[in-house]
């Protein structure tokens, strides 16, 4: 399990985590989704003590990860992609990593076989693609048999089968009861790989629930419903907590109702419904709402720095 | 999913580590050392470039010896023989400047590539890992500086005996001389190391160092004049120390041996002290 508690990190003048606070849960995949820049790197280097907290805590399995006499078997973490000598061997760059715990050779070729590295095993990094330069990572993560995994953006630069192959390693791994927090921009496979989500935008956490919540974005449900009576219907289910929007001259869209209600609403009052269509929000719409300020922040971001840039080539 | 299919399964066994102590830590670094090619080359090259250079210089010598035109006039016989003594170790201030570069080039290129956000996962309490990385180092460059100042021995005796200036190695102080250049070349090592953590870079680390070693040195000479504190202070500086611990003779207002070795040390210390509290401090 992570626990972080009120965890900030600014670099200089810039806030990069926001003192956020939440829990990964072992047991289940827990994603880490959010637009770039948004922190979930800078999250992910504190807890493994990469980068030391401006303030606050984090600590995995009650300890925070330095303290760990074996971290290679508490944590297992995919930081980065090559984070590596591009002149050793990913055979060298693992055995090198396994010698601090005395981890086996064969330990070494067994996650080589695993990630399925074996024919360039012996080869130097450099000359690895990013998809290889993933698998090595995900290689190195899974050494310590660990019972804690961080992986960011694992699935960055694979090709397809290597995205399937991560989502079935990772459900895997959470299936054992262990703790799998990953990074994603990729909202269609938080979509299916992840059982839990925690939303980062500008350092801030912005949600942290199961995944079918943040679908339906909150619990309140969405219906769609074409009639010819419109206005009759919504005077008819109008109510506190319910919320009718007008999308054509025969189309409501109403939310905090059950279909059913709205049905039984209608009925009571003998109008005629043409089309009553609840509607599950994708995983895109939630994530656009939750961070659509966080991105057009970011783009403001981008053109005041591009500004400068410009004077000092005319100069 | 079974969790016997499962990948990295617990239930496999095959999963044997244990605590990380600096034992194991040492072994990882000593792999990474050793598995990296600049390692070899540069080494390889230390070698050749310091018994090239002291076979140079016996050339030399027995070529002052036998110049058939000035001869060699009284007292001249006496330094000769003491600057024969001195051919084991006389590659070192090349040598020193390559292994400076290995030095810094090994800790350097970790920061340079990513490399050591894996070390630091894998050691989170970081100091052993600098700690490791430095013995390593220091002790291939020991042993580096030794056989090269060994072999410049063998190979000069014959070369020298042509104007009977070969000697053993019980002659005044050239066994220590020539494991001292094995010791000089660590202390040496442990700079590059300490410069290489503290810049994190390769390319400014060999700067640096190359600067402190080669080019103070000659500023030194050229403002000897100018003020009497200058020249006091020259011979604190990296290479006159290296210098002295493996002099055969000393001279008399230098530094003798141990003093010299005690100087080269205390850069050597201090360096490394600086690379330990920034280490501890900064984010990786």
């Amino acid at each position: 399990m992570i626990e972080a508690r009120e965890l900030a990190k600014r670099y200089g003048g810039k806030t990069a985590v926001d003192g956020v606070s939440f829990s990964v849960q072992p047991g289940r995949v827990t994603g880490f989704l959010g637009p770039n820049g948004a922190g979930k790197s800078t999250t992910m280097r504190l807890i493994v003590g990469l980068d030391h907290p401006t303030s606050g805590t984090v600590t995995v399995n009650g300890k925070p990860y330095a303290r760990h006499r074996m971290p290679l078997h508490e944590v297992g973490a995919l930081l980065e992609a090559k984070a590596v000598h591009p002149r050793r061997s990913a055979y060298n760059h693992l055995r090198a990593l396994a010698a601090t715990e005395g981890i086996s050779t064969k330990r070494v070729n067994e996650v080589i076989e695993l990630t399925g590295l074996g024919p360039v095993a012996r080869k130097r990094v450099g000359g690895f693609s990013l998809g290889m330069g993933q698998r090595l990572g995900i290689a190195a993560a899974l050494l310590g048999d660990p019972q804690t995994l961080i992986l960011d953006e694992p699935v960055n630069g694979l090709d397809p089968e290597g995205v399937k192959w991560v989502r079935y390693l990772v459900k895997g791994l959470a299936a054992e009861g262990r703790t799998v927090f990953i990074s994603s921009h990729l909202m269609s496979e938080m979509a299916v790989t992840a059982d839990h989500l925690i939303v980062i935008g500008r350092g801030r956490i912005l949600a942290d629930a199961p995944i079918e919540t943040v679908l339906t974005g909150g619990q309140a449900e969405r219906v769609l419903v074409r009639t010819d009576d419109a206005d009759g219907l919504a005077a008819a289910v109008a109510a506190a907590g319910v919320e009718i929007r007008r999308e054509a001259a025969d189309e409501l869209t109403v939310l905090g109702l059950s279909a059913r209600s709205i049905a039984e609403a209608a009925f009571a009052r003998g109008i005629l419904i043409t089309g009553l269509i609840p509607q599950q929000e994708t995983l895109e719409d939630a994530y656009m709402e939750l961070t659509g300020g966080e991105v057009e922040y970011q783009s403001q971001q981008i053109g005041a720095q591009a500004f400068p840039a410009n004077e000092g080539q005319s100069e | 999913m079974s969790t016997a299919a499962a990948p990295g399964s617990r239930s496999q066994r095959s999963w044997a580590g244990r605590p990380v102590t600096f034992g194991r830590v040492l072994r990882s670094e000593w792999i990474k050392t050793a598995t990296v090619p600049s390692t070899v080359i540069l080494l390889a090259v230390s070698f050749a470039v310091m018994v090239g250079l002291g076979a140079l210089v016996a050339w030399g010598i027995v070529q002052l010896a036998s110049d058939p035109e000035s001869g060699p006039p009284e007292g001249i016989g006496q330094s000769l023989q003491t600057a024969a003594y001195d051919v084991p170790s006389a590659g070192l201030p090349f040598g020193q400047l390559l292994i400076a570069a290995l030095a810094v080039v090994l800790i350097g290129s970790e920061y340079t590539t990513g490399m050591i956000r894996s070390t630091m996962v894998a050691v989170p309490t970081r100091i052993p890992a600098l700690l490791a990385k430095t013995l390593v180092i220091a002790v291939i460059s020991f042993l580096v500086g030794v056989l090269a100042a060994f072999t410049t021995y063998l190979l000069a005796q014959p070369i020298l005996g042509g104007s009977d200036l070969d000697f053993g190695l019980e002659a005044d102080g050239v066994l220590p001389s020539i494991i001292n250049t094995g010791t000089v070349l660590a202390l040496i090592a442990i700079m590059g190391v300490g410069i290489g953590a503290l810049l994190r870079n390769t390319a400014g680390g060999v700067v640096t160092l190359v600067g402190a070693l080669f080019v103070l040195p000659i500023i030194a000479g050229l403002l000897t004049g100018l003020a009497d504190w200058v020249e006091d202070a020259a011979r604190f500086l990296p290479s006159s120390a290296a210098g002295q611990l493996v002099a055969t003779q000393v001279q008399p207002g230098q530094f003798n041996q141990v003093e010299g070795g005690l100087i080269l040390a205390g850069w050597a210390v201090v360096l490394l002290a600086a690379a330990i509290l920034v280490l501890r401090k900064r984010d990786v």
